[in-house]
């Protein structure tokens, strides 16, 4: 699956999910569709997971609450493991990810 | 019922009638085959215009360039011939004096045969004002001995008497040379630098001459004073003969023009060597007017102002007319030179950049180059060709004996070279315009030809459509027994039957239709009325929606704090700024007032609009009550506000939750709690803090029980440091080309101004921020916080 817009790209090769670009929807519902891929890729018990960030440049508040809200659906399969990978040059990043490993032990934070 | 408008037209108007259309037709097709055909030979006579223009160029060039360039070449070979000529002359008396010397019995015994004859005997005078001696006049030549030569007494010394008399044979040569060949103006004999005596042909005051012109040149010896550098070359010249820059004795003085005469005027000296060829013996000299080389050249004509000149290798001009010279932008420089004044004249210096560009042509070679010069304030394009003469060795005061090349120069206008070139191609242009015109006019002849001739035959082919259209236009105004007559049987005619019998038909059915028009115009009158009551009622419904966003947005202003309220609280200045990015901004401040201090909260909702609004509302109403309750422990504060939020979130269903910060002022001390973005502190002295809250907190609503992860810092904030508090919507401002604002260019405008009032602060920041947005979309709420210790 796939989202492919001009501003941003999301698609998951496998348990992997890319995010490319710059995410700025405007609120919840806006986020459907990728919350939808992201719990699709859940569904098909997947023997880990990997949310990669490293392309994903900008990210507003409201696409934050999706990562936040998916990890705490996470925390539902503590044997699943999972993965963040990050970039430490993109400034966003290392200032909120980890609070999604502060909502979820079992969240491999990796900020390259 | 509303009108339904039908009114088809009931005969086709001038302008779209069949007819009309038929001979636009058949005129298009004819104007658009003889416009290609036009066209197509309009391209060619172009063409061949351009062609022939080209090739006649070509071959123009080719012949004017020949011709010059022969030219230019013969009257080298001219010029060339005219210096031979003088040097076989210079050479002739050189050969006599040498003979002479190379044979000293043959030379005394001639002057003394000659001493015995009246005419040569050279009775000398001594002035003992001047200190020279010299022979009386009507004597053949003048011969001068200098003082340097004399005794106290105004005698000769010995050998120097002797060569007097030796040089008497002089007397019988020159007068007849002088008569021959090119006009002269004297030849003289110089001996040796032991006794430089000077013997001049035809008599003179030669030494009177020289005290006038050259004071001192008594008292120094003739070949230094005169000619230095000269004497030493010729002796260097019989050590090795390959030193001379051209394989030939004869040195020739720079050309120059004679002041009183205004002759061009050349000096050749040749060196004479003793018997053993080991050293100078002296040197015959002839002063040559160039009279006819300065013919020769001022005789160039070419085309109708085309014109010669002769320049120096260095660019000095020496021979060229008034009008001509001020063509080239030749100006006069004063130049002094040995033995006479004259003016200098430089291509080089030429007032335009063409012609001082110009280069000199290699020995031998032909030069032709295109300039452009100034004439009467007009471009003028001149053709410039340069020739070089034969080179000779010349002496120049401060150079020595160095090779020289004249240079033979041919000026052309342009225009004349090309004056043919010009008037063939007027006349093809001439030839152009008349064929173009001829074109033109047959193009519009045939058009209205056609035109005339498609006027009758239209009317025949479509007098039956025209009958037809007639029939349909009174049907449609509602007489429905209209028939067509039918003639033939060709389309039209087929038309016409099919025409009447729908008339027929349109006849029986026109009742029934009518009855039925008036009952579904009922139905659409009725449908459209519901609409209207539809449109009135969103229209009210949009009214009441703006309402009420109005109204939250009031009571979130309302719930700022006030500026009374932030006066009463001790120590701090405080300056807020909240602009939200929609009508309801989900950005959140408070400044609570503490006995002897006070709570200052920011924070963001995810989100804005009337969601994230309400959400704010609610961590402001909580915040407050917690205050009221005296909840004073800054962990507590957050852990109950969070779990209150948690709550209220869960109940509405709503997606969002905020970050959310506190500061607690009291006594110089600030207690920082809740995780938001960074806090900025720039003290007294300038000094920036980074705080970073990652770790003091966690987002609030996300998570029932956070805490285990709240925590504090405390920091001094004393007077005349600065604090700043502020939500993304600053750092991640986005400029017209997609670059964020970022906290580095935030610290740096506080950084600034940190000495002013909190207001004063936070007034530059905002400036700042929208100078960087400039005409870009706002995507956040804007919200800061500026503290200032008083």
């Amino acid at each position: 699956m796939e989202i492919k817009t001009g501003e941003y790209n999301v698609w998951n090769e496998g348990s992997i999910i890319h995010y490319e670009g710059t995410l700025r929807l405007s609120g919840t519902d806006a986020y459907q569709p990728i919350l939808d891929l992201m719990q699709k890729v859940l569904a098909d018990k997947p023997e880990n997971i990997v949310l990669d960030l490293t392309q994903l440049e900008f990210l507003n508040s409201s696409g934050i609450n999706l990562l936040a809200k998916f990890t705490i659906e996470l925390r539902k399969h503590p044997d699943l493991p999972v993965k963040v990978l990050g970039s430490t040059k993109i400034p966003w990043q290392s200032k909120s990810l980890p609070n999604l490993q502060k909502l979820h032990k079992g969240v491999e934070l990796v900020i390259v | 019922m509303t009108d339904i408008p039908i009114s088809p037209p009931l005969k086709g108007s001038l302008l779209t009638s069949f007819r009309t259309k038929f001979i636009a037709l058949l005129g298009g097709a004819v104007l658009a085959s003889l416009l290609l055909g036009g066209v197509v030979a309009l391209w060619n006579v172009a063409k061949l215009s351009r062609d022939a223009s080209t090739e006649i160029e070509t071959g123009l060039t080719k012949a004017s360039e020949g011709f010059l360039e022969s030219y230019i070449d013969m009257t080298a070979q001219r010029a060339d011939l005219m210096f031979a000529r003088t040097f076989d002359q210079v050479n002739m008396l050189a050969n006599f004096t040498q003979r002479l010397v190379d044979d000293p019995k043959l030379g005394r015994d001639l002057g003394a045969l000659l001493n015995d004859n009246t005419g040569f005997q050279d009775s000398m005078v001594y002035d003992a004002q001047t200190r020279w001696l010299q022979n009386r006049s009507g004597e053949p030549s003048v011969i001068s001995v200098w003082s340097y030569l004399l005794d106290g007494n105004g005698k000769m010394r010995a050998d120097v008497e002797q060569a007097v008399r030796d040089s008497t044979s002089f007397d019988l040569v020159a007068p007849s040379l002088m008569e021959t060949g090119q006009s002269k103006l004297q030849m003289y004999y110089v001996g040796p630098k032991e006794r430089p005596i000077m013997r001049t042909v035809p008599y003179s005051d030669q030494a009177q001459n020289f005290d006038k012109l050259y004071p001192g040149h008594n008292d120094k010896n003739w070949w230094d004073f005169f000619f230095p550098g000269v004497y030493e070359a010729w002796q260097q010249w019989l050590k090795d003969p390959a030193s001379r820059p051209v394989a030939n004795d004869i040195t020739v003085l720079a050309p120059y023009v004679d002041a009183i005469t205004g002759q061009l005027i050349v000096s050749y000296f040749q060196p004479i060597y003793n018997k053993s060829r080991s050293d100078v013996a002296g040197m015959v000299g002839v002063d040559i007017t160039l009279d006819q080389l300065t013919q020769l050249v001022q005789g160039v004509k070419i085309a109708d102002t085309g014109f010669a000149f002769l320049a120096q290798q260095n660019g000095n001009v020496l021979t060229v007319k008034g009008e001509d010279e001020k063509l080239l932008g030749l100006t006069e420089v004063s130049a002094a030179g040995t033995g006479v004044t004259s003016n200098e004249r430089s291509l080089f210096k030429s007032s335009f950049p063409d012609i001082a560009n110009l280069r000199m042509p290699r020995p031998g070679a032909t030069t032709i180059s295109k300039v452009t010069v100034q004439k009467d304030g007009n471009p003028v394009g001149l053709l410039v060709v340069m020739h070089p003469l034969q080179p000779i060795n010349m002496w120049q005061a401060n150079g020595g004996i160095g090779a020289e090349n004249l240079m033979l120069g041919f000026v052309v206008p342009e225009s004349e070279v090309y004056a043919s070139l010009y008037g063939a191609q007027k006349q093809i242009d001439t030839a152009t315009n008349r064929i173009v015109k001829g074109i033109l006019a047959s193009v519009l002849g045939f058009l209205a030809l056609v035109m005339l001739l498609s006027i009758p035959l239209s009317r025949r082919f479509t007098a039956g459509l025209v009958g037809l259209a007639d029939a349909a236009g009174r049907l449609t105004k509602g007489d429905y027994d209209v028939r067509v007559p039918v003639k033939g049987r060709d389309e039209v005619a087929l038309v016409g039957t099919a025409f009447n019998s729908l008339a027929r038909e349109i006849r029986d059915h026109t009742e029934m239709l009518e009855h039925r028009v008036s009952e579904r115009t009922g139905q659409l009158a009725s449908a459209n009325d519901e609409i209207q009551r539809l449109y009135d009622k969103m229209k009210d419904e949009n009214l009441r929606l703006g309402a009420e966003l109005d109204v939250a947005r009031k009571i979130q202003m309302m719930v700022m704090p006030t500026q009374s309220e932030l006066e009463r609280i001790p120590d701090l200045d405080i300056a807020g700024f909240a602009e939200p990015a929609d009508e309801v901004g989900g950005d959140y401040y408070d400044v609570l007032y503490v006995p002897g201090g006070a709570k200052i909260g920011i924070g963001d909702v995810t989100g804005h609009g009337v969601e994230s609004g309400v959400l704010m509302l609610m961590v402001q109403s909580v915040s407050r009550a917690l205050y009221e309750r005296g909840v004073t422990d800054p962990r507590e504060f957050l852990d109950v506000l969070n779990r209150s939020i948690f709550k209220n979130v869960e109940r509405t269903r709503s997606d969002r939750h905020l970050s959310l910060a506190f500061v607690d002022y009291a006594d110089d001390q600030a207690t920082i709690s809740g995780q938001h973005e960074e806090v900025i502190i720039v003290r007294k002295d300038g000094e920036v803090e980074r705080l970073d809250t990652m770790d003091l907190g966690f987002p609030i609503g996300l998570e029932e029980n956070i805490h285990d992860f709240l925590a504090s810092v405390t920091v001094p904030f004393t007077q005349g440091d600065t604090m700043v508090l502020f939500t993304d919507g600053i750092t991640e401002a986005e400029s017209e080309d997609g670059k964020l604002y970022g906290i580095s260019n935030l610290i740096a405008s506080v950084k600034r101004v940190h000495a002013g009032t909190a207001g004063a602060i936070a007034d530059t920041i905002i400036a700042d921020v929208r100078a960087h947005i400039g005409k870009q979309k706002v995507h956040d709420d804007i919200t800061l916080v500026v503290l200032k210790h008083r």
